[in-house]
């Protein structure tokens, strides 16, 4: 600041208000700005998209709920910076049986909850029976399950009635987590009674829509090994970690700029070159971050006519919808293999129709599935602005090609309501974030809004569930990426990344889609 | 007096009981399901269903609706689905914020509004009145929001002398979290200092066109008290409405400045549990803010009798 200092400025503000008549009380009490506070060694504020429904990790798959939540609570598994599944509260990965139904997981001595107790393998069994009945990823698992008992004090053994892959990566993800809680916690499959979990930052305050803190778990047992994505050794560095709920994207570039944030999440792309150009801020750009998608009614109405859903895929131009959610190319790329290149489960051939686009393709299919114009409800909502913008090009493109479209621009609460109903839309927008195991894909599932369940989809995905070896089961991923672009039950726009900045004296920091603390410094 | 105020009362209670039914009908009505909110984007109509069964959602609307008239009597607002608190505790922890936001910006819409009416009334047709008035034309031509970025670039961003957004870190006294509020209430009190202004001016050009001011005059007293004593007393009965209504606009002004700035005040809850659909939180809210407009009314129409004897209840 240059002419008038801050110093001087909150003096001559400090006189005018006692001039006003302020109590002398008040005014003895002015004395340390916030600015300064929250620029102090041991605190990172991050400003986050908003305020989180929940604070349990179980009942939700929030974003924004594991976003914050990962810091307090662990499961057995986490991923590595390559995706690969690693021991959290686990020991080691668990032991297979031969015909994949046996899982025995050898837990870590000496791992104690924030209220000082140690955790027991019953204390694991009830939290893994909790997840089963609470969390809508540990139901998918839970008409699989036999038994989940202790084996002696530091093994958890969980039996199922038929060989299930992704079970281990269920088990790992930070949303409708798995998460190992105390068994005095636990209340049915209601809400945790008490938010205690084992993470490296326990849960100091949370005030609504003003500040969660969370701050050192002093107690914390760390896995070993060298840091690698959520895997390996997490050391707190930071003594509180602040997430302050900002809706207001333009808010969070300004305080990441004025220093009042140490991280803000989700920018807009369009903010980039102001905080390439701002002194004592970085840009943070997350690859793979997330893909969005034109989820189709395949149950109901005019699209459950395979043929009308591949004539939209003929007629989106994905390009085109990505540039107009995104704006920046820098942040979108047109790749309809639903795992982005340099993840494991990537593969171009079989999604080769995503690039098979044109309008008079679309007519013909259109012609041939015998569409007689009547009007493709395509729900969208303005809270994802990007979305709005991707379904309006998606709108112009699908009448160049003869569709009728009747674009429903809802708010977003609306929307979730509404795709409940399969007699009430025809397509709806929406985006999915990056998730390691492929059968966590929401559109996988029967039950997901768009209900794509057709008998060959069904068996694909059954006999990749099944499959225990790494590499058959990409073969077998293939054969449902294939069928994927055969029945057309979504459309998958593209890749998009996130915006995030960080202040230049936050260190260490790993970009990831989920942003977290541990392992980080502050300089200075 | 007494049996005005005890009228008025009863008054209340009737548009108040009129107001929980409406707020009640208008948040059930409208789309939207709270817990599919709180289960995220991913959850499966069968997870939405469970919810909706444990929060009492799936109950029958009519049977909703009297759970909460009971509620109602007992002057109980319920319990916040998401914030894990009854809803009186939630608009308890807010109200200070909102309440300061709302004095601070009355007071700088009043600051600016009163005075400079009263210049801008006795300097009439002059340069002052005519800039006067064309200021206060554009200051209520620009909406708060773009008022509150601005500022937040220039006095937060570039310069640093303000915060931001939010409302101080946990351990911020009083006066720090004032601080955080003087952006906000200057981007609500501009836009609304100009209606002050231009009542202001107007009420004070209807009086002063009066017998009695130019007798003052005539007497040969100073143009400042005659301006001041003689005039403005028998002007206030429209300013005071004025800024009672600006008061009454401004708690409704503040949910976009809330949002703006990031506080956490009533107006940014109500944003919230309109899209979380928190029906208890909307339906609480609604009411009290409703139950405020309404005392604001009587409190202005109590000050009448004050600033002008003439007014008898």
């Amino acid at each position: 600041m240059t002419g008038i200092t801050r110093r001087l400025f909150n003096t001559a503000l400090g006189t005018t208000l006692a001039a006003g008549g302020l109590s002398s009380g008040i005014l003895g009490s002015w004395t340390t700005p916030a600015l300064a506070q929250q620029g102090g060694a041991s605190v990172v504020t991050v400003a986050t998209i908003g305020e989180p429904p929940t604070l349990d990790p179980v009942g939700t798959t929030s974003d924004l709920v594991s976003i914050i939540t990962q810091h307090m609570f662990e499961t057995l598994f986490t991923f590595d910076g390559e995706w690969k599944l690693a021991p959290l509260v686990a020991s080691a990965l668990p032991q297979v049986s031969a015909d994949g139904k046996t899982y025995t997981i050898p837990l870590r001595s000496g791992v104690t909850f924030h209220d000082g107790s140690t955790v027991t393998a019953d204390d694991v069994v009830a939290s893994l029976d909790h997840w089963t009945k609470a969390s809508p990823r540990g139901k998918t698992v839970a008409p699989l399950v036999e038994s989940i008992a202790a084996k002696g004090a530091d093994a958890v053994v969980i039996a199922l009635k038929e060989p299930f892959a992704p079970l281990t990566a269920l088990l790992a993800m930070n949303n409708g987590a798995a998460a190992i809680v105390p068994k005095s916690v636990i209340d049915g499959p209601g809400a945790l009674k008490s938010l205690i979990g084992t993470g490296p930052y326990k849960l100091l305050e949370h005030k609504p829509d003003q500040y969660i803190r969370l701050v050192r778990h002093d107690g914390y047992a760390s896995p070993a090994g060298t840091p690698s994505g959520y895997a390996g050794s997490r050391k707190a560095n930071i003594g509180e970690v602040r997430f302050v709920p900002v809706p207001n994207a333009a808010t969070r570039v300004s305080g990441v700029l004025a220093g009042q944030y140490q991280f803000a999440d989700s920018l807009p792309a369009e903010t980039l070159p102001r905080i390439k150009g701002a002194a004592g801020v970085k840009p943070v750009i997350v690859k793979p971050f997330g893909f969005p998608l034109m989820i189709m009614n395949t149950k109901t109405g005019v699209m459950a006519n395979p043929k009308v859903r591949q004539a939209v895929l003929a007629a989106l131009e994905p390009n085109d919808m990505l540039l107009a959610g995104l704006g920046d190319p820098a942040f979108v790329q047109a790749e309809g293999s639903i795992y982005a290149q340099g993840t494991p489960y990537y593969d171009a051939a079989s999604a080769k129709p995503y690039s098979d686009h044109a309008a008079g393709k679309a007519a013909e299919l259109l012609k041939a599935a015998g569409y007689k114009g009547e009007p493709i409800r395509i729900m969208t909502s303005v809270q994802y602005e990007f979305l709005y913008k991707m379904s309006m090009v998606a709108q112009a493109q699908l009448e160049m090609a003869g569709f009728k479209v009747d674009l429903q621009v809802l708010d977003w609460a609306t929307l979730l309501q509404r795709r409940g109903d399969d007699k009430g839309w025809d397509a709806f927008f929406t985006y999915h974030t990056f998730v390691p195991e492929p059968s966590l894909i929401t559109v996988l599932n029967p039950s997901y809004p768009g209900w794509w369940d057709s008998p060959a989809k069904k068996e694909a995905l059954a006999a990749f569930n099944r499959e225990m070896d790494p590499a058959a089961r990409k073969t077998k991923w293939v054969a449902l990426q294939t069928l994927f672009y055969s029945e057309v039950p979504s459309v998958k726009v593209g890749e998009f990344y996130n915006l995030a900045a960080s202040s230049d004296k936050l260190t260490g920091y790993t970009p990831t889609p989920w942003p977290f603390f541990w392992n980080t410094d502050l300089k200075g | 007096m007494l049996v005005y105020i005890v009228r008025r009362f009863a008054g209340m209670m009737v548009v108040m009981l009129l107001v929980a039914m409406v707020v009640f009908l208008i948040a059930r009505v409208v789309p939207g399901d709270p817990a599919a909110v709180m289960l995220g984007s991913s959850a499966t109509p069968e997870d939405i269903a469970a919810l909706r069964g444990r929060l009492g959602l799936d109950e029958p609307l009519l049977t909703q609706f009297l759970l909460y008239l009971g509620q109602i009597v007992r002057f109980d607002l319920g319990e916040s689905i998401f914030l894990n608190r009854p809803v009186a505790q939630a608009l308890a922890e807010r109200s200070e914020l909102t309440g300061l936001l709302t004095m601070m910006s009355v007071g700088i819409a009043m600051l600016i509004g009163v005075p400079v009416g009263i210049l801008s009334a006795a300097k009439r047709g002059g340069l002052i009145d005519q800039t006067a008035v064309g200021l206060a034309m554009l200051a209520a031509s620009i909406p708060s929001f773009w008022i509150g970025l601005t500022l937040i670039k220039y006095l937060a961003v570039d310069h640093a002398w303000f915060p931001v957004a939010g409302y101080g870190p946990p351990d911020a006294d009083l006066l720090e979290r004032m601080r955080h509020l003087v952006l906000p209430a200057i981007a609500l009190g501009i836009p609304n200092s100009a209606l002050i202004l231009r009542f202001t001016r107007t009420s004070m050009l209807d009086v002063m066109s009066h017998d009695y001011v130019r007798t003052a005059r005539a007497k040969g007293l100073p143009p400042l008290v005659v301006v001041l004593k003689h005039a403005l007393r028998n002007a206030m009965i429209p300013i005071l409405t004025v800024i009672g209504l600006t008061t009454a606009v401004m708690i409704a002004g503040a949910i976009v400045t809330e949002t703006v700035f990031g506080l956490p005040g009533v107006g940014n809850l109500i944003v919230s549990a309109v899209l979380r659909r928190d029906y208890p939180v909307i339906q609480g809210a609604l009411l009290v803010v409703s139950a405020i407009y309404v005392l604001i009314n009587l409190t202005v129409d109590l000050l009448y009798a004050v600033v002008d004897p003439r007014v008898r209840y």
